[in-house]
């Protein structure tokens, strides 16, 4: 299967081979994370220093921050965008467009993806979208600024604030861009694991990290289209005169709107019926490498594996049923309300399960503490920690107090945002070995996840004591109100964090690119690991396998059996 | 297999690990005794009491578990004498006891937390006093009926800045209405039905000290039913982004002992 020599831009652009397309995705994601970070940084900055003038920000950014001192709408366009690529572009890109086109096939066994063509494509179409999404900071009236959840009518219409101009109609282009490609992927992800699996990977015998991209991927099938669908009716909105969204009687810069018939509502469904299973398209790679690494370095299979399967699936399936607690208070009916709140707390159950699997993997263990095991480690913590948030959010009762406030920011960057992250440095420092055929440095690798540990809990702590008090999101100065100026110093410390956190994840960009060429060279099976993925050549070629695709003859847990003398044995082996 | 090099991949990293564990425990939980629920001043204190429960609950079982993390991390660190892992893993007892304990400490919640929300839903008595807010970029209009109990019609065509809430004043509910800027007073002890209004995008009407907040939503009218139990002014926010204003769509609430709130409607209402 070997090629025989590829050019330049086959091998290295418009690749067919799904390992080259998951790099590729990593690359975008992580500019795109970087970017992302940034704009948590300025958005900290304002918060930890309410209004102070920083002149030498005023080269960088000469309109929002003219003088040097932020302009109410560039913050609201900083943490529109800040939310928008770190959902879409960093955790939705990186642990299921990257990890699983470059894992998928080679922990079932296939030459490739089912589609090569649709999955370089898929890249392809994804690229515009982040490239436009980037522009459109330059546009007049600056980027999007309706939050990433785009209400209407304030995203519908123009002169409602600077960022809904042109910015707006850009960040929906990038969006449907998005949307196309993750399609595409949940397409090719769901049809590549039900066909390509080899001789003997029966489903119950697949690595946790694939079951989760295959529900994942059905996830993605089923929800994103409904995105697309309200981006398209709000684009129409916007430009051509329909009112989907948008009722009678709205009166904005003294101008009567002509729209009538529609209700703002409909986006808010629209929008959470991909908002909510798309919160665990981020978490469910995240949990599935988790339990992956775990078990490799615990040197113990993974507690559980049918219930862990089972989990995954009841959460897929239940992630259809709860976007109604998103509008406890949005003035849907009270009745919608009380069920939404069963559906959501219910997830809590299959969410358990995961945990207390965890901890009895790693009970009884022999942990290595590699960089890997210790983020893997840490998102067991923060999942725990964020899950246990959501209670208080799930339950419409107490919800009314929370909601809109900080406690909600707190909880889903640990939950979502933190576990997804975490899980997706789990997996790099993992899997690393077998993209580019050396170990990323452990030694960096550590620093970088002690630093990233403390100052993310730091960071995102604190923000339960301030949405506890009371502090709402999207603030640009909280100051403003009397109640929550006692809280500064809380804002301030959080700021200093984030600085921390920022500069810990340059070690990481430093660690990964320079470990690509000169890293410590690795084996195919550094870790003695025992998925099948670890069976290929150190570095392997367009194809996978340089001779026939092996048999499976076991799960991929198989460590410290009690009747071989070696602590782990390869799903290939027999 | 080469094993020395991977002993020393346990001590170090395992013992800072439990360490850093617990006295994240330690600190998160310490700094949150230090932080509270503004001060309550309405007939809402059983959310809060809600929300103490299930902050014992949680607050439980996040000590609980991150200690017991800690610890396993700790005790089975792979350089300990006598390492060695086990191939247990399964346990239809172990497992079969989490999932169904979960399940019965989230049905008194869920339970608790339905009842209230019926609580809090319930329709306001024929006795409350009812005033329509009206939301806009980045500002709050108390509409207030008048003797006659009624709201006068709005229609968008009238919006103007001398009639911020567009009050068609050729209805005769609206010959009383009057209308305050930023100011919303109430009398202490009797139910308040807030109606709520947008003019333009969506805000949220977010009174911290009463444990209310309703979107209002542009083409409909929500509602708050409360009943303010403390005198004094606070603070009403706007908790739903609405634009670059956001921030400083700020009004006051003041709630007065009956006879000085009849006294200041007096004063204060037209035609009285």
């Amino acid at each position: 299967m070997a090629h025989a020599k590829e050019s330049f831009i086959s091998k290295y652009i418009f690749s067919f081979d799904h390992k080259m397309i998951g790099k590729q995705y990593f690359t975008l994601a992580m500019i795109m994370g970087f970017i992302g970070g940034i704009l948590a940084v300025l958005i900290r900055l304002q918060l930890g220093f309410p209004s102070q003038p920083w002149p030498f920000l005023e080269n960088l950014f000469p309109v929002g921050m003219a003088s040097g001192i932020m302009t109410p709408e560039f913050y609201v366009s900083l943490f529109t965008m800040h939310g928008t690529i770190m959902v879409f572009f960093l955790l939705s890109l990186l642990p299921v467009s990257g990890f699983g086109n470059f894992l998928i096939p080679l922990q079932i066994g296939a030459r490739d993806m089912a589609f090569p063509f649709l999955n370089m494509l898929s890249f392809w179409t994804v690229v515009p979208g982040a490239i436009i999404i980037i522009i459109s900071f330059f546009v007049e009236g600056g980027a999007a600024a309706s939050g990433w959840t785009a209400y209407p009518p304030l995203s519908a219409i123009r002169s409602a604030i600077p960022g809904s101009g042109a910015g707006q109609t850009l960040w929906l282009v990038g969006m449907i861009f998005f949307v196309a490609s993750f399609t595409m992927g949940g397409l090719n992800f769901v049809v590549t694991i039900l066909n390509l699996r080899t001789k003997g990977l029966r489903l119950m015998r697949m690595p946790l990290t694939t079951w989760a991209q295959f529900v994942v991927g059905i996830l993605g099938l089923l929800s994103f289209p409904a995105l697309a669908a309200g981006a398209i009716l709000l684009t129409f909105d916007r430009s051509l005169g329909t009112s989907f969204f948008l009722p009678a009687g709205i009166f904005i810069g003294d101008t009567l709107m002509p729209h009538e018939g529609g209700t703002p509502l409909l986006w808010q469904h629209l929008f959470w019926f991909l908002g909510h299973p798309e919160v665990y398209i981020i978490m469910l790679p995240a949990m599935g490498f988790t339990s992956d690494v775990l078990a490799t370095f615990c040197r113990r299979p993974i507690f559980g594996y049918r219930s862990m399967v089972y989990a995954i699936m009841a959460i897929g399936t239940l992630s259809f049923l709860v976007w109604g607690h998103h509008m406890f208070v949005s003035g849907m009916s009270p009745f919608l309300g009380s069920l939404f709140v069963v559906t959501t707390l219910a997830i809590a159950i299959p969410s358990a399960v995961k945990a207390f699997n965890w901890l009895f993997t790693i009970a009884k263990a022999k942990i290595r503490f590699t960089t890997a095991a210790l983020f893997a480690l840490a998102v067991v913590s923060l999942f725990v920690t964020g899950g246990l948030t959501g209670i208080f959010l799930g339950t419409n009762a107490t919800d009314i107090q929370l909601h809109d406030t900080y406690f909600v920011v707190g909880h889903f960057h640990f939950i979502m945002a933190g576990a997804g992250l975490f899980g997706a440095f789990a997996a790099v420092y993992f899997w690393y070995p077998k993209m580019f055929g050396r170990k990323l440095n452990e030694r960096i690798g550590k620093i970088h996840f002690w630093i990233t540990f403390v100052a993310y809990y730091a960071v995102f702590f604190p923000m339960h004591y301030l949405g506890v008090a009371g502090m709402m999101r999207r603030i640009y100065d909280p100051n403003v109100y009397e109640y929550l100026q006692p809280l500064q110093p809380v804002n301030l410390f959080i700021t200093i964090s984030a600085f921390v956190l920022f500069a810990g994840q340059l070690l990481f960009l430093w660690n990964y690119f320079v470990s690509m060429r000169r890293g410590e060279t690795a084996t195919g099976n550094p870790w003695d690991a025992a998925g099948l993925e670890w069976s290929t050549p150190a570095k392997p070629g367009h194809g996978n396998w340089e001779g026939d695709i092996p048999e499976v003859h076991r799960w991929p847990y198989d460590y410290s059996r009690p009747d071989r003398k070696r602590d782990f044995v390869g799903q290939w082996e027999s | 297999m080469a094993d020395e090099p991977r002993a020393k991949e346990g001590g170090f990293q395992g013992v800072a690990m439990a360490i850093s564990l617990w006295g994240i425990v330690l600190l998160s939980v310490f700094f949150f005794l230090r932080y509270d629920v503004p001060e309550l001043a309405s007939d809402r204190g059983y959310l809060d009491t809600l929300f103490y429960v299930i902050l014992g609950i949680t607050g439980a079982a996040y000590i609980l578990y991150q200690v017991a993390l800690g610890w396993v991390i700790y005790r089975f660190r792979g350089n300990r004498a006598g390492a060695a892992s086990s191939h247990w893993h399964e346990s239809h007892k172990l497992e079969w006891t989490w999932t169904l304990g979960t399940a019965l400490i989230l049905v008194p919640i869920v339970w608790t937390g339905l009842v209230h929300w019926e609580r809090v839903k319930a329709p306001a008595p024929d006795d409350a006093v009812a005033v329509m807010a009206v939301g806009a970029q980045f500002q709050w209009d108390f509409q207030y009926p008048g003797a006659d109990g009624e709201f006068g019609r709005f229609d968008p065509q009238l919006y103007s800045i001398e009639n911020q809430i567009g009050l068609d004043r050729d209805d005769p509910a609206a010959s009383d209405d009057w209308v305050l800027t930023n100011q919303l007073v109430l009398p202490v002890g009797r139910p308040a039905r807030i109606l709520l209004r947008s003019k333009d995008v969506q805000h949220a009407f977010f009174l911290p000290n009463f444990r209310v907040k309703q979107d209002l939503v542009p083409g409909m009218l929500t509602e708050v039913v409360f009943t303010p139990v403390k005198t004094g002014s606070y603070e009403v926010a706007c908790a739903e982004l609405c634009g670059l204003g956001h921030y400083r769509m700020r009004a006051f609430l003041e709630v007065m002992d009956e006879a000085d709130y009849q006294a200041w409607l007096a004063e204060n209402a037209p035609g009285s």
